[in-house]
């Protein structure tokens, strides 16, 4: 039924078009959300019809619609969706506006509608990629790292199955942002073996951008910009909430996050939330042996509070993330023969039951984010905010080893603490769309200082910076062509504290630079969409790649930073296509990444001589490197319920100077699924049956001797899924059942450091139940 | 029925709460606004250019130097050492000392081993902490082409330890020996396999 109003829809949108295409006044958008009036959560499948002119359209996954082509005049439209009343609206319109509906199920709390001028759905000339809500619920009780892998092109660099960090097109670390809530993340990002300390409850959305959009949060982004978006505090009066548990047999773990938020009536504009999350996991087990020492526990808290008025508004956000991490025992190796050695044992060489005990070696995380936003709306010109926030964040890594003397010992002390406090600040104007062009503007500074105390791995510094950008988007009358085009400033000035040779050396750094991007939306026709940009980015060396000197223990190698290393220049060219039409939807991304002065690790002869054997010896080094590679992503309905999604990712890494591979780099992926959509079952709704393959293929590309063994082999991972939801008092009752490696195959990833050491996960059954709630009084 | 029953008593317990705590609710975000705002000002001292002298707190623990002390059980020879120096531990500088060990052939002697941490002033003996938890200790010498023979003479009460050694020298020959130290905390089984490897040195040696 929804499937054949659809295609009669989007036949009808489509021969309208070529009508409406010719007449120049007729270019007006409505746009907008349908949101459940309940929950503020989207709606997908509602149809918006205007009944004047027999046509309309079907909201997305996220909710939006687009209506495109329209004249001004007065139009009835209706919205329908499943289970709730046909909503019914008048509206007059004499140029785009944004139009959201809040379907409810009970005709006479129909809420009024808002009319926002202006506010076109943006888009991107580097399409945003971001979780469907289905993607977002099968990920809920993972990383934030694991969570993102459902993109294509992103893939995760891990430290056993803890720690889990995001790689965009090969890229991560440093050369990745995280937009917490707004606020980029400042953390101890610069370790390949330091996870984003965020708790992915937080989120509504998860995406990851690039572009002149990816601009306005600062240098630093060459491989893009993750952001982590709660969703708008309510804006009616009443309560609302969410509780959501996840349970899994192996680590047999348990997740548990609850969400309350309202809105004060009395007080017109006062809303608030809170939200924690606790989750504990013991010891991971692969289809063989348990693995010591892998089991997490963690405990986030968050709160926030909104006065919103027409003319301005306040915005106050606190986060807190705690999480002890236990590291694998058997990877926390004392030299090169030791590595030998397990290296060469097909199963570790220290074998455990279960437990939930975290023991050393682990790490004790806690992470703080305090922001403050204002905003004023500067006459019909445009919006200004100003965002204030304070970030500190503990980091301290516990040896497996304790200290020989048993008075230090019974002390407990991290052998390796960090601790780093950052105040940012940004005052961004947004400026309305006048005519075509519509311009952001900012202007940001940060001042950070990291304390280490124990074992000298990085020093101590402070950094100031500050940077300005400037951002305009131009739209064609027709809506069909886009540019947007970002410059940005930035000055970094550092000072590390080094203790070397029993003396204190307190080197600065002064960088600057400009970052720029150029893009354009050609919108061929209705469904199918060119993007094409370019861009520069740049980010300075941090402060591990400036000053590693010593052992890196757990890695078994000896790290030397290098003073001299300059910053790193990219250039970036992206050029995607996506079609939508009928059944077959298609996206597909090339990126062709020049990156001057790429910092990387390089490994170096001879094996550095200590006290407790031969190293092998890494230095930081800086080449001009080429990744270029290929996202892709389709589904096509292959009958009225069942879907294929097929994705997949290419990469090739170059390093120019040696004309060799570049080492560390995802292998090609591929990953084809089934979805079922399971007709309704008396009240239970949503029913979906879906199962997919993926495969990771052997990364043959590497340069030789760069690495103590081959990479492993390529693998291939079955999972299914399948979920439910039940309507109980208003309400829909999620339930997502999922077992992931289910025929328990046993593989190693190239991107696991561990994966010396030991096997991948097995088998994994999990269920996740999402309750939301709703407190509203009945009028 | 049971998810209708569970979901209702939570919207009451909600709404009841809704209904008279409003205040209380506010009361608690101001006051956990204060309170975990300011949690951790304490634990943030400013990095700051520090007194010229005074090492970074909570240094670890390290061993820069190993000597083995060669004692001829005739008397003939004085007793001599060998010594492995480090002195800014792993990394940075490479090691400034690496002797090699020359010993007469058919000869027998006892060989004391010597852990420093040359990295404090003054030097740190770690051999007493190896000797005072013995039972967590093991150190190994692993012999490869020579004529020569090791035996540990110490023990911990159940299992060797190894600080001292009685070594007899046969034919001249060369090789090396490697001296492990081993950090066996409740796994000692007598064997160098287990644990955390704390020194691993190559000595070269030669019987004349």
């Amino acid at each position: 039924m929804l499937n054949k109003s659809l295609f009669f829809v989007l036949v009808i949108v489509s021969s309208q078009l070529k009508v409406f295409a010719q007449q120049i006044n007729c270019n007006i958008t409505l746009s907008g959300k349908v949101i459940d009036e309940h929950d503020n959560s989207p709606l997908m499948f509602a149809t918006i019809y205007i009944k004047e002119l027999e046509r309309g359209a079907v909201s997305d996954e996220k909710g939006n619609y687009l209506i495109e082509n329209l004249c001004p005049g007065t139009y009835t439209l209706v919205c329908n969706h499943l289970g709730c009343d046909e909503l019914t609206e008048i509206i007059t319109i004499t140029k785009s506006v944004k139009h959201n509906f809040y379907p409810e199920h009970h005709t006479e709390e129909l809420q009024s509608f808002s009319l926002i001028e202006d506010a076109f759905v943006e888009e991107k000339t580097v399409p945003k990629k971001e979780l469907s809500i289905r993607e977002l619920n099968q990920s809920r009780g993972k990383s934030l790292g694991e969570s993102l892998k459902s993109i294509p092109g992103v893939t995760s660099l891990n430290t056993g199955n803890n720690v889990s960090k995001p790689v965009i097109h090969g890229l991560h670390s440093d050369r990745v942002l995280i937009l917490n809530n707004g606020i980029r993340q400042e953390g101890q990002q610069w370790g390949s073996e330091h996870a984003p300390e965020i708790d992915p409850f937080i989120a509504k959305n998860i995406s990851v951008i690039k572009g002149a959009e990816s601009i306005r949060y600062g240098a630093n982004a060459i491989a893009g910009v993750v952001l982590v978006e709660p969703h708008q505090l309510r804006d009616s009066a009443g309560i609302n909430g969410e509780l959501n548990t996840v349970g899994a047999s192996n680590g047999k773990s348990g997740v548990a996050s609850a969400m309350l938020e309202g809105n004060i009536g009395k007080l017109k504009g006062l809303s608030w939330r809170v939200q924690g999350t606790t989750k504990q996991s013991g010891n991971i087990h692969t289809p063989d042996y348990f693995m010591k020492n892998t089991g997490v526990k963690e405990q986030n808290f968050s709160w926030a509070l909104g006065f919103n008025q027409p003319k301005y508004g306040l915005e106050l956000f606190y986060s807190q993330f705690n999480s002890d991490i236990g590291i694998f025992s058997a990877a926390h190796i004392g030299n090169l023969t030791d590595l030998k050695k397990a290296i060469a044992s097909d199963v570790p060489l220290e074998l455990t039951d279960f437990t939930y005990d975290i023991d050393r070696p682990f790490q004790h995380i806690e992470h703080e984010l305090f922001k403050a936003k204002a905003y004023w709306f500067t006459g019909d010109a445009g919006k200004l905010n100003l965002v204030y926030a304070r970030q500190y964040n503990y980091r301290s890594e516990y040896d497996k080893h304790r200290p020989r003397k048993d008075s230090l010992a019974a002390l407990n002390l991290p052998e390796l603490q960090f601790t780093i406090t950052t105040h940012t600040g940004d005052l961004i104007w947004e400026q309305n769309r006048v005519k075509s062009f519509k311009s952001i503007v900012g202007v940001s500074a940060i001042n950070q200082a990291n304390t280490i105390s124990g074992r000298q791995f990085i020093p101590a510094f402070v950094k100031y910076g500050y940077g300005a950008f400037f951002i305009e988007k131009w739209r064609s009358d027709n809506a069909k062509l886009e540019l947007e085009a970002g410059i940005r400033y930035d000055y970094i000035y550092q000072q590390a504290y080094v203790w070397k040779n029993k003396q204190w050396n307190s080197p600065e750094f002064e960088y600057q630079n400009y970052t720029a991007s150029i893009g354009a939306i050609y919108k061929l026709t209705s469904y199918f969409t060119i993007r094409a940009n370019i861009g520069s980015a740049w980010r300075p060396p941090s402060v591990s790649e400036l000053f590693s000197d010593g052992l890196h223990h757990g890695a078994a190698a000896v790290e030397y930073g290098d003073t001299n290393l300059v910053a790193e220049n990219a250039y970036n060219s992206t050029l995607s296509l996506e079609y939508a039409k009928d059944k077959l939807v298609i996206q597909a991304e090339g990126y062709y990444n020049f990156i001057n002065n790429f910092i990387y690790l390089a490994p170096t002869l001879p094996a550095t001589l200590t006290i407790r054997g031969a190293f092998p010896t890494f230095n930081y080094k800086q080449v001009d490197a080429v990744l270029k590679g290929l996202d892709f992503k389709a589904s096509y309905k292959l009958m009225k319920n069942l879907t294929w999604t097929g994705k997949a990712a290419v990469l090739r890494a170059f390093n120019q100077q040696t004309k060799d591979w570049l080492v560390g780099m995802p292998a090609d992926r591929l990953e084809n699924g089934l979805t079922l959509e399971l007709p309704k079952l008396k009240t239970l709704q949503e029913a979906y049956l879906g199962i997919s393959i993926g495969n990771v293929f052997t990364q043959t590309r590497v340069p030789a001797n760069s690495d103590y063994t081959n990479p492993p082999a390529g693998y291939t991972l079955l999972n299914v899924q399948t979920g439910i939801k039940i309507p109980i008092a208003n309400q829909k009752i999620a339930v997502d059942f999922e077992i992931n490696n289910l025929l328990n195959t046993t593989y190693r990833d190239y991107l696991n450091r561990f994966r010396y050491f030991a096997d991948e996960m097995g088998r994994n059954y999990s269920i996740k139940i999402n309750i939301p709630f709703n407190l509203n009084s009945k009028k | 029925m049971k998810y209708a029953v569970f979901t209702n008593s939570i919207k009451n317990n909600l709404e009841i709460m809704s209904k008279n705590s409003i205040k209380s609710i506010f009361t608690i975000l101001m006051l956990s606004l204060v309170v975990f705002s300011c949690k951790k000002d304490d634990k943030t001292p400013t990095p700051s250019n520090p007194d010229g002298n005074t090492p970074p707190p909570n240094e670890e623990e390290l061993i820069t130097t190993i000597v083995l002390t060669f004692t001829d059980t005739t008397g003939i020879v004085a007793p001599f050492t060998v010594t492995f120096a480090d002195p800014d531990g792993d990394g940075g500088n490479a090691p400034t000392i690496h002797e090699e060990i020359h010993l007469d052939s058919n000869k027998y002697y006892n060989v004391t081993i010597q852990f420093l941490d040359e990295s404090k002033t003054p030097a740190e003996d770690i051999t007493q902490e190896v000797v005072a938890e013995a039972n967590e200790h093991l150190i190994c010498y692993n012999l490869s082409g020579a004529n020569l023979s090791i035996t540990r003479t110490d023990s911990d009460g159940t299992y060797e330890l190894g600080v001292h050694s009685f070594w007899s020298t046969g034919l001249p020959s060369s090789g090396t020996v490697t001296v492990v130290l081993k950090h066996q905390p409740g796994i000692k089984d007598g064997t160098c396999a287990p644990g955390d490897t704390d020194v691993e040195v190559v000595f070269d040696f030669h019987i004349h």
